[in-house]
């Protein structure tokens, strides 16, 4: 398999603060790899070192097979980079912005860009230092789909964005996920759900986990047992066994590593036979909040 | 070229309104210097509707100053379009190329500074009556000048900063790292002697802000690139320091002024004086002397300057001061009989010395240089053309000297000399004729390679001959019109030499200025 990002142990101090403790990630091609987590995690610093905006302390990282500190000028033909962060050049028009971007590009396609500021309903007159912040984002996102790139890397760009104005975001990525790989930061949970194949969560520096969106969803599940009488607790459970709760005869935890044979074997075994054993499965946003609770719980 | 030539476009409809306005300052310069080389009166015209607020000899010396800021901040606008600092730039992450990117800001400057200032200068040239195109290499050359010790200089800073505020914020340290460097130079300053190396120090700097340039363009190493500024900074206020407190004038002058072996270069005498009239003041806790001396000696055709002097003080008492090197500029011509050396000494040493004799030890460092190329030159009517000087006329109603338009530069080293009893110019009121064998000189000196500094290629140049009447404390001037004859030479050093002056029971009281008084 051959992967769009890589990284090794990367790890960025500044001054005494790591931001970033040995992250260890790879995106594989055509993924739309949502990198999530709290603010301050390090998704921004991440996606800096991988863009050689700034250069990691130490550990290395790849981008589409080059050395990220090789990753400047013509290989950003195949790169489209937006972020929340980014400042435009805001005297000048969309107009003026796209046409002074053409030449950069041998593959930009001018029919894509008509296209594209007509999906996202931009005015190509009005100084971008005028436009919404949303416009502005749609405008960026424009100026950086136009030439087909292989990677697409976005840094939180839904911040601060209506549903709407995300809803026509998403919909411009998705119609370019066949082609591209999209690797996105954001904290905005309920809308990577939606659209991403992978996810990976980064907390103070540290990658907690990176797999595919459906095996994720498919291993959690909020798990309620409901017993005649109020049930022993047992001294030890499962490590996959987070949050655990038990009121009166009703015992409820979140298993992030379900298997419903093994799980069912697993509380028979701790608990008895319960009278009622239902799995619900979990959201995105449910899943962040009780492996953030459980990370807090833990330390 | 496909990306230098979409940058420079795009700068050019960005900067379109700092690009008009440098231009227009532009042409105001050049108006404003033609009418100055015709005397023309600024309250006239346009000046005197800007009047009520500006008086008319301010608003040339306006533009003047205005025309280099309006290209300091056409430059600053231009590398901070797509600034160098930061990690928010969107141009970081497209693909720019930054050796054609580095290429696109050259060539902006080229185009909307240099090239208009190439024109103008040429338009000027052809407006003073020289051809612009036999001054080519000169035009070349000031935009060079302009190039090296300007905009690469502003380049840099520009380089490494974000915006204007923190260009301003730049160039406040950079005064005042210059202001402080310069006060602690002096503060532990011991000579006038120069120590000789501030090429070196104009070298490092161009070295230093290329590579900073280039550094920044490659590799926006910021703060690298900011603590290399320091450094240099740093390193050349120590180099400065450490030049000023190593004592080494005396043996540099042995060096480089060997002493007279044979024929001294020139015969001095002192003329025992006990002047009246007040002292001049103490300045800097220094007290200073003039001694009149006898001159005879120095060869025909030639003439000495005195560089500097050292001089040494004892008494009685054994008391012995040596002063640093003191910088000169004197000079002794075949015809001269007297001259005048002045000299310092500190206060508590005079203190010390002023009630008996001394006996002073004067080592004196010259330049001897020979008249080469001498002609004589008749002073036409009307407008002339003077050799080495270009367009010239004689200034009757000031000065009554001449006043040329030279393109370029001024001559590298032009003696004019006048023999008084020979000026044709009628005799003012108050004024007696002028005695045989006394002379009148002026010295033009220029600058290095084919073209000076400066905005203008035209160099208004006043020669004005005078020669100061000891006799009558006052300057002689019989002035230069049509029909004086005038002795041209262009002097070249035929060697240094030093010579030492043996003063015995001097009292120092008797040499110390006095304040002058005219007749």
């Amino acid at each position: 398999m051959t992967f769009a990002i890589q990284t090794d142990t990367l790890v960025k101090k500044f001054r005494r603060v790591e931001a970033l403790q040995g992250l260890t990630m790879t995106v594989p091609q055509g993924a739309v790899y949502a990198l999530v987590g709290p603010n301050g995690a390090g998704k921004t610093t991440a996606i800096k070192i991988l863009m050689n905006i700034i250069h990691s302390t130490s550990g290395r990282a790849e981008v589409l097979g080059i050395d990220s500190h090789r990753v400047r000028g013509q290989f950003f033909e195949s790169i489209g980079y937006v972020s929340e962060n980014q400042e435009l050049p805001e005297w000048m028009t969309l107009r003026t912005l796209l046409s002074y971007l053409r030449p950069f590009y041998p593959a930009w396609d001018t029919k894509l860009e008509a296209e594209l500021i007509r999906q996202f309903e931009l005015p190509t007159d009005r100084k971008l230092r005028n436009l919404s912040r949303g416009m502005r984002m749609k405008a960026s996102l424009a100026s950086s789909l136009a030439y087909h790139p292989k990677l697409i890397v976005l840094d939180e760009p839904f911040t601060g964005l209506d549903p709407l104005v995300r809803d026509e975001l998403i919909q411009g990525l998705l119609d370019r996920a066949e082609e591209s790989t999209i690797f996105i930061s954001s904290h905005d949970l309920g809308e990577i759900e939606t659209f991403a194949s992978h996810v990976a969560y980064l907390e103070e520096g540290r990658l907690r986990f990176s797999e595919e969106m459906n095996s994720l969803i498919d291993r959690f599940r909020e798990v309620e047992l409901t017993f005649d009488t109020p049930p022993t607790m047992p001294q030890k459970t499962p490590q996959t066994w987070l949050q655990m709760n038990v009121s009166a005869t009703v015992v409820r935890f979140i298993d992030s590593g379900f298997d419903s044979q093994r799980t069912r074997a697993d509380v028979k075994e701790l608990f008895g036979e319960p009278r009622n054993m239902t799995f619900s499965p979990m959201s995105l946003r449910s899943i962040f909040l009780a492996m953030a609770k459980s990370a807090r719980g833990l330390a | 070229m496909n990306q230098i030539w979409n940058i420079f476009r795009k700068d050019t409809r960005h900067l379109r309104i700092e690009i008009a306005a440098s231009l227009a300052f532009l042409v105001a310069f050049v108006w404003f210097d033609i009418r100055s080389w015709n005397g023309i009166n600024f309250a006239t015209g346009a000046a005197a509707a800007l009047s009520f607020f500006l008086t008319a000899e301010a608003l040339p010396s306006l533009v003047n100053a205005l025309l280099p800021i309006s290209w300091i901040f056409l430059i600053v606008r231009v590398i901070q379009s797509e600034s160098l600092v930061g990690d928010r730039q969107f141009w970081v992450t497209r693909p720019y190329d930054w050796k054609q990117l580095l290429t696109a800001k050259a060539l902006f400057v080229l185009a909307f500074i240099n090239l208009p200032l190439f024109c103008a200068d040429a338009f000027l040239l052809a407006g003073a009556g020289f051809h612009p195109t036999h001054y080519v290499a000169g035009l070349l050359w000031m935009q060079l000048l302009w190039i090296v010790l300007l905009f690469l200089l502003i380049a840099t800073l520009a380089s490494v900063t974000r915006n204007i505020p923190q260009m301003l914020l730049l160039v406040l340290f950079v005064v005042l790292y210059m202001i402080g460097s310069s006060a602690l130079s002096s503060m532990v300053r011991k000579s006038d002697l120069s120590g000789g190396v501030d090429w070196w120090d104009g070298l490092l700097l161009i070295v230093v802000a290329i590579t900073i340039i280039l550094m920044q363009y490659s590799r926006r190493k910021t703060a690298l690139s900011r603590w290399l500024m320091v450094g240099v900074c740093a390193f050349l206020t120590v180099a400065a320091v450490v030049t000023q407190l190593i004592p080494s004038d005396r043996s540099r002058i042995a060096r480089e002024y060997p002493s007279s072996s044979g024929t001294p270069p020139v015969e001095l005498g002192l003329i025992r004086s006990e002047s009246e009239g007040n002292y001049t003041p103490v300045y800097d806790h220094e007290v200073s002397f003039v001694l009149p001396l006898n001159v005879s000696g120095v060869p025909k055709d030639s003439f000495l300057t005195l560089d500097g002097i050292i001089v040494t003080l004892a008494n009685a008492n054994g008391l012995h001061w040596d002063s640093e090197w003191q910088g000169n500029a004197q000079s002794f011509f075949p015809d001269q009989k007297t001259a005048h050396v002045a000299f310092r000494i500190k206060q508590d040493i005079f203190d010390q010395l002023k009630s008996g004799p001394v006996n002073a030890r004067l080592l004196l460092a010259f330049t001897l240089y020979r008249e080469t190329n001498q002609q004589t030159f008749v002073v036409p009517a009307g407008e002339f053309q003077m050799p080495e000087m270009g367009r010239c006329t004689t200034e009757t109603q000031y000065s009554r000297g001449i006043r040329c338009l030279t393109p370029m530069r001024r001559p590298g080293h032009l003696l004019v000399t006048s023999e008084t009893a020979s000026s044709t110019c009628p005799l003012g009121n108050a004024e007696t004729p002028a005695q045989h064998g006394v002379f009148a000189r002026a010295t033009v000196r220029g600058g290095p390679g084919p073209a000076e500094m400066g905005i203008s290629p035209v160099h208004q140049v006043d020669i004005s001959l005078s020669e100061w009447d000891w006799s009558m404390q006052r300057p002689t001037n019989p002035g230069v019109c049509p029909g004086t004859p005038l002795i041209l030479s262009n002097p070249e050093v035929a060697g240094r030499r030093s010579l030492e002056l043996q003063l015995d029971n001097l009292s120092l009281e008797d040499y110390r200025e006095r304040l002058q008084t005219a007749r």
